[in-house]
């Protein structure tokens, strides 16, 4: 309220803080901060609500001074606003008041879910259906005109309904008189000081001002903190992201003063000494005199004047371009290229005078394309078609071939679905600080699983998981699709101040990376320090999942899951919601019939009274247990539209406490700006999900496209597949990226047509061995794909084919995990929930934890399931040496491999055979033959000295070389 | 992760043109280069006063005014009410009298409670901070805050920061170990390595029959694992001759060796039966004796000795620790459990001239509240609490900061978490706003945008 830059106005001005009373105006009476100390507001003085004379109040006191206001007010108002009386039947009496006409104010204000009430004069009803609004929304409410009644004034609030409207009545301001209340005066600064004051500033205040602010707050040191500086007029009275640092004439009011005071512990100012007094004093005295100022113009006179995002020039940045179909270039080798990729990478290479490499070995080529579609190794028989029919006609028709037959396995999906789970950071549990589980997220995995399978267009993925919920005639599928957004992480323990801007910032910074490629969390704080993201957009889509109703799975405080949603057609949700509803109101009524027969049984006499009292105790717990196994309607953990979608304001520097302006939900700027319609009274989501698929939108086509060649390749055109922004790489052959993004939308956003193109391109099919010596120098990295760069096995891989090699692989979908029941739920940051369930399914059917990570895919470079993995490391540690030297995993898998080859295989040249194309899908050599016979028999001889059977040394022997095969680098990488 | 360097690949291919190559030779080849070892030592841009950490963290809440923050006013002000800010004890509360009385420790004097006689012993040696101050009164939050300088977020733990900042000069042993007989509060996020790339993973040793997972041969024969060694070693070595000496190839054939040591190395150093009567008893141990906090100070001392970077002790987990809610008395049972052990660490360390350069760390999540909780008990307290440092370059029988007449706000030089952090990274050697990594767009710290060197407590 009190103005931040005020009019220049002559310095005598600014001592009259109270004006004086107009003829026929309004004259103050009393003001009472009903829950609170005495204090200034407005130049008048408020008392005490506790101990005032002639005044009681009836309610319940409540303060909460961490609420952030909306609007914001000066520090005194606040004060008053967030400490208030409150209750369902609020009444303030005023005692002895002289008979005449007033005028009443009435401060309310809301801590966190609005109610509705009806407020009273005199028992008269004056304003029904007052609505607190949001949380830290308040209002100045009134004037009412009225008279006083038997001496006395009574103002109550009652609730409009029982249950819903408790008020919150945080200060009471009277006048009396009919005629106008005069407007509040703004206090204003001294901008005409008198030369006594400038020697006082000179003197006193700029040496303590550079010598306890300046480093951090000022331009010259090129720190501005919180963005306050403090070096010219303008910039301190503008303040910082706190709010204007000087109220002109009240040094109570004022920040810097209360910062230098101490007196909020949040905010004490210079941070590490607490100012001796008299410098304290000579700062109280500065302001009270209207902080005569004659730094005008000083360094930071246009203070948080960030540049705003010049939008012209930002589009020019190559990823907002439009996408193009380049045509695929000439090239002098035409007799290499295979299909337009390789027109793309062979041009590059001849510009740089490379020459691509040969093709890689069948072998090679189907353990290559085996592992890159299913994540498991080729069958021995697998190995010899494909030499076969490699042979028979050409390598392009075996791999087309090879391909389709992989493509069509469930296990494609498992593997591609894995990458785009490590991408959207899945997890089966909450995040919170107790870990909850989340039984039904794993519908969302399967959901993935089978969109890969089945190729669910890329498009129609997107949209389902960002809104499928709100598709017309919505499957159970597409509600259980949106588990995408319901996955977003979870904080905490409590409830009272649970910090539900965490969840949504993790839904936007995923939502940000996962599909558009760009880090629009960045823009939390301050507008994008490199890309051309606003605050404003950040909150636009703040906006949008702040209307979405997220579901709860528990936390310490609160530990049963509710707003999950149910899996029946849309027109039975609210018959199911209804009858979960009465169930749980039957259970409640049975658990108390329970309690009561309990005390009964307990109380009764011995003998037949005390039998049949544990009869019926007996059958009440039986009905108890009946109704509390009940069989529910099965439930997804997906999201939903919330009960009032609205628009928020953006927070100032990403602090939930300090509101700026409120902001239209919107699209990014960059990418249109789109607003959501006047009349949209939904979340926005489903036109969220229609702007981020607008043919407009380069964005979803390239960066899709690039994760796919990063899957088949290890590394995208674009290495920072997450990042298309200024701090992201440039792609390395733009025109291909844009080409295979042209191609994907023409073909229907087909995933499994991009994998087709790409695993019969000519690139794709290139040994890991270069041409020439010069490949390694001109193209160190591969990144010109002179040669197939080596890849590593996934985590999931290696421990995938340790179990196929043992025999012991589940290829069995997934399923449920097994968790305990939620009825035993009791997890806590003391005890969270932890677990690890022993599986012999495929590894992406693991149980995954948020916050604990899977002992075996912490060590081999897992996704990390806290946060968006765009792309695995691959580090190389002795940790992972130790798994494959001495795991039981290891030591079994490798047993039972061995077993098998010699129980079917009597010839050992054979097992040789059959080892090595199992594990490398290649014959041994001659020279390995000899290495692993000799091999063989110094194991022989040394177990047969310690006097072990025949059979136990062969036996021992065996396991022996498949540990040391499993261990070899040929195993765990492709050439 | 590797780096590739066209130069090593270009010796190594030539070596092994040449025969040369033996898988001893690629070990010694990749650590001469420390381009392609995330793990090589590195040299510091300010000097360095410490070369090591010692990280002990009490987990639950250790009371600061019935341990190292003696406030005569709260004795008296024992029943009464007051206004008590911070957090959780936002409220009015019947002040509690601490439940232990103060001694002055050493030359210097400073006063250290009964809880911990022998510590008290060391406090010329020790500069107390009075006036730490955390951000969350949620034992979760603020336990990940002291790790990770992020509340909410997981993020790298200090000990991956210092181990990718600083590398480590034992690499037959891993530069960031923690020893922790139970999982405390956020669990194994407190010693992840999370975005920073797994080399700098904090190891866990848990105190027991295995203290590292599969770290023990299980070959029943001596000198079987061997031969399958060298067996695979050689195969290994014909399929890197064939794909020019490849350096991530070399890489993993070097972490065999180095795990097939460690098997030995690591054993070593967690037998501490070669330890003398009287080093055992300075660290009240029995011998014998394969855990308790005694055990995990003396192998900590042993890890230093042998050149890793930084060691965490976690004292307590998070169902059984400070947290004394219900009665303040069950502090003394978990002082008792540390004091001995911490104390013979320090005088240890100091014998033996290790404490110059080893910065030896004690703190805690949080502090208690001056209030009573229940009718014997303290809650939790972010707004203020006690943490100590010695050795490695911090000034000895000092305290710094000072909390309020009953220990409820911090009064004067606060050192919030991230200036304990900034202050750490800074006696190593390391300007706390430097040591950053690019991830997701962004270049992340420790300190996140936050942090001040203590430069008071600096010898």
């Amino acid at each position: 309220m009190l103005a931040t830059l005020c009019p220049v106005v002559a310095f005598s001005a600014f001592t009259s803080t109270v004006a004086s009373a107009a003829d026929g105006d309004a004259v103050f009476y009393r003001a009472l901060n009903l829950n609170g100390p005495a204090l200034s507001i407005g130049g008048h003085d408020w008392e005490s609500g506790a101990g005032a004379r002639d005044f009681e109040a009836r309610g319940k006191t409540f303060d909460n001074q961490n609420v952030p206001l909306v609007p914001k007010t000066g520090l005194n108002r606040s004060r008053m606003i967030r400490s208030s009386v409150w209750g369902g039947d609020v009444e303030l009496t005023l005692k002895r008041v002289p008979a005449g006409k007033f005028q009443v104010f009435l401060y309310v204000w809301e801590d966190n879910r609005s109610e509705t009430f009806n407020l009273l004069v005199n028992d008269r009803l004056i304003q029904p259906g007052v609505r607190s609004g949001g949380a830290g929304e308040w209002k100045k409410l009134g004037p009412w005109h009225c008279e006083s009644r038997d001496g006395q004034l009574k103002i109550s609030a009652r609730a409009e309904s029982s249950g819903n409207g408790a008020a919150n009545l945080s200060g009471l301001e009277i006048w009396s008189g009919d005629g106008p209340v005069p407007a509040e005066p703004a206090p204003a600064f001294a901008d005409n000081p008198t030369p006594e004051q400038l020697a006082f500033f000179e003197s006193k205040v700029r040496p303590l001002l550079v010598a306890n602010c300046y480093d951090c707050h000022s331009a010259e040191s090129g720190k501005t903190k919180n963005s306050l500086s403090v070096d010219s007029r303008e910039s301190i009275r503008h303040g910082g992201d706190s709010g204007p640092a000087l109220v002109s004439g009240a040094p109570d009011e004022s920040l810097l003063i209360a910062a230098v005071r101490h007196t909020n512990p949040e905010l004490t100012m210079p941070p590490r000494k607490k100012l001796p007094p008299e410098d304290i004093a000579v700062l109280e005295e500065w302001v009270k005199m209207g902080a005569p100022d004659p730094r005008v113009g000083g360094p930071s006179a246009a203070p948080a004047a960030r540049a705003p995002v010049d939008w012209e020039k930002a589009r020019a940045w190559w990823s907002f371009q439009p996408l193009t179909k380049p045509a695929p270039p000439v090239v002098r080798d035409t007799a290499w290229p295979e299909n337009g990729i390789d027109s793309f990478i062979l041009s590059r290479l001849e510009t740089e005078g490379l020459a691509p490499a040969e093709d890689a070995a069948p072998g090679v080529l189907i353990r290559r394309l085996t592992y890159d579609l299913t994540g498991l190794p080729p069958s021995p028989e697998e190995v010899d078609a494909f030499e076969k029919s490699a042979a028979a006609s050409g390598l392009t028709a075996a791999i087309r071939e090879a391909a389709g037959r992989l493509l069509a396995s469930p296990a494609y999906g498992e593997t591609w679905g894995r990458r785009w789970l490590d991408v959207v950071r899945y997890a089966d549990t909450a995040g919170d600080n107790s870990d909850f589980p989340i039984p039904q997220m794993r519908l969302y995995r399967d959901w993935v699983i089978s969109a890969f399978n089945r190729d669910l267009p890329y498009n129609e993925f997107v949209r389902e998981q960002l809104a499928g919920d709100l598709l017309p005639q919505r499957t159970n599928d597409q509600l259980i699709a949106t588990g995408y957004l319901a996955n977003a992480r979870r904080f905490g323990s409590r409830v009272d101040d649970y910090p539900t801007h965490l969840t949504i910032e993790d839904t936007i910074d995923n939502f940000g990376r996962t599909f558009l490629g760009l880090t629009i969390n960045c823009a939390r704080c301050h507008d994008h320090k490199f890309d051309p993201i606003a605050a404003a957009d950040y909150y636009a889509l703040y906006g949008i999942f702040n209307s979405t109703r997220y579901p709860w799975p528990g936390i310490e405080l609160e530990q049963r899951q509710r707003d999950l949603v149910p899996l029946v057609p849309e027109d039975q949700v609210a018959a199911v919601l209804a009858a979960e509803r009465q169930r749980s109101d039957e259970l409640e009524r049975l658990k108390k019939n329970e309690k009561k027969l309990a005390e009964a049984a307990k109380k009764a006499s011995d003998g037949p009274e005390k039998e049949d009292a544990n009869q019926k105790l007996e059958a009440a717990r039986q009905a108890v247990r009946e109704a509390a196994v009940r069989p529910q309607a099965p439930q997804a953990y997906a999201v939903a539209e919330s009960e009032k979608p609205a628009d928020v304001p953006i927070q100032l520097r990403g602090d939930p406490t300090k509101s700026g302006p409120m902001v239209r939900r919107h699209f990014l700027t960059i990418l249109g700006g789109a607003e959501l319609p006047p009349d949209d009274h939904s979340s926005g989501r489903g036109k969220l999900a229609e702007w981020v698929l607008a043919p407009s939108n380069p964005l979803p086509a390239r960066v899709m496209a690039n994760r796919l060649w990063q899957g088949h390749f290890g590394k995208g055109l674009v290495a920072t597949p997450n990042d298309f922004g200024k701090q992201g790489r440039a792609p390395t052959h733009p025109e291909l990226l844009d080409w295979l993004a042209s191609e994907f939308v023409s073909k229907g956003w087909s995933v499994k047509e991009m994998h087709r193109l790409i695993v019969t391109s000519r690139t794709y099919r290139q040994s890991s061995t270069p041409r020439s010596p010069e490949a390694h120098e001109k193209d160190p990295g591969q990144a010109l794909l002179s040669s197939f760069p080596r890849l590593r096995l996934s985590a999931e891989a290696i421990r995938d084919t340790l179990l196929e090699l043992g025999g012991s692989l589940d290829r069995a979908p997934g399923g449920e995990h097994p968790f305990p029941p939620q009825e035993k739920w009791e997890y806590t940051q003391h005890n969270p929930f932890k677990a690890v369930y022993p599986t012999n399914k495929r590894s992406v059917y693991l149980m995954t934890q948020r916050i604990q990570r899977h002992p075996f895919l912490a060590i081999f470079d897992g996704a990390d399931p806290s946060t968006s993995t765009a792309q695995r490391t691959t580090s190389t540690t002795p940790l992972q040496a130790l798994f494959l030297l001495n795991d039981p995993l290891v030591h079994e898998q490798a047993a039972k491999f061995a077993d098998r080859l010699r129980t079917s295989l009597p010839a050992e040249p054979d097992r040789f055979h059959a080892a090595w194309l199992e594990l490398f899908a290649r014959p041994p050599g001659p020279e390995e033959v000899e290495s692993a016979q000799a091999f063989l028999s110094g194991l022989r001889s040394k177990l047969a000295a310690t006097g072990q059977p025949p059979e136990a040394v062969e036996s021992e022997a065996w396991h022996a070389l498949i540990r040391a095969l499993l261990r070899l680098n040929e195993f765990v990488y492709l050439d | 992760m590797n780096p590739r360097s066209y130069n090593r690949r270009a010796v190594l291919r030539s070596l092994a043109g040449g025969s040369l190559l033996m898988p001893g030779l690629v070990s010694q080849l990749l650590a001469d280069d420390s381009s392609a070892d995330p793990l090589a030592p590195r040299s510091t841009e300010l000097p360095a006063t410490a070369k090591r950490v010692i990280f002990i963290f009490s987990n639950g809440g250790v009371s600061h005014m019935d341990t190292f923050d003696p406030k005569p006013k709260l004795f008296a002000a024992d029943g009464k009410t007051m206004g008590i800010g911070g957090g959780l004890s936002n409220q009015q509360r019947v002040l509690l009298r601490p439940g232990w009385q103060f001694k002055p420790g050493g030359k210097c004097g400073t006063p250290v409670s009964d809880l911990f006689p022998h510590l008290r012993e060391c406090m010329d040696d020790v500069c107390v901070i009075r006036s730490m101050k955390s951000d969350d009164n949620e034992h979760y939050n603020a336990t990940l805050g002291l790790h990770c300088g992020s509340f909410f977020f997981s993020r790298p733990s200090i000990g991956s920061w210092i181990s990718y900042g600083l590398g480590t000069s034992n690499r037959n042993l891993p530069s960031f170990v923690v020893l922790a007989a139970a999982s405390p509060y956020a669990g194994t996020q407190i010693f992840n390595n999370d975005f920073l790339p797994a080399y700098h993973q904090g190891v866990r040793v848990m105190p027991g029959k295995e203290p590292i997972t599969d770290l023990d041969p299980r070959s029943t024969q001596e000198g079987l694992q061997k031969m399958e060694m060298d067996f695979s070693g050689a195969m290994n070595a014909r399929h890197l001759k064939a794909r020019g000496g490849d350096t991530d190839l070399a890489a993993r054939i070097r972490s065999f060796e180095t795990a097939f040591h460690m098997q030995s190395e690591a054993r070593e150093v967690f037998d501490v039966d070669k330890e003398t009567d009287e080093t055992m008893a300075l660290y009240g141990m029995k011998r014998g004796q394969t855990d308790g906090f005694g055990w995990q100070c003396l192998v900590a001392r042993r890890l230093a000795e042998r050149g890793v970077r930084f060691i965490e002790l976690v004292d307590g987990s998070s169902s059984h620790n400070w947290d004394q809610h219900g009665d303040m008395a069950e502090h003394a049972k978990h002082a008792e459990y540390i004091d001995q052990p911490v104390a013979g660490l320090l005088k240890d360390l100091k014998r033996r001239g290790m404490l110059d350069d080893t910065l030896v760390v004690w703190t805690t999540e949080f502090g208690r509240t001056p209030g009573v909780d229940g009718t014997k008990g303290r809650g939790h307290h972010s707004a203020c609490f006690s943490s100590w440092m010695a050795g490695g370059g911090v000034k000895g029988g000092i305290t710094y900061g000072e909390t309020d007449d009953i220990g409820a706000a911090v009064a004067g030089n606060k050192v919030h978490v991230h200036d304990f952090h900034a202050t750490i990274l800074h006696l190593l050697g390391i300007d706390h706003e430097r040591l950053t990594y690019r991830h997701g767009g962004r270049d992340y710290r420790l300190t996140d945008v936050f942090g001040n060197v203590v430069s008071d407590i600096l010898a």
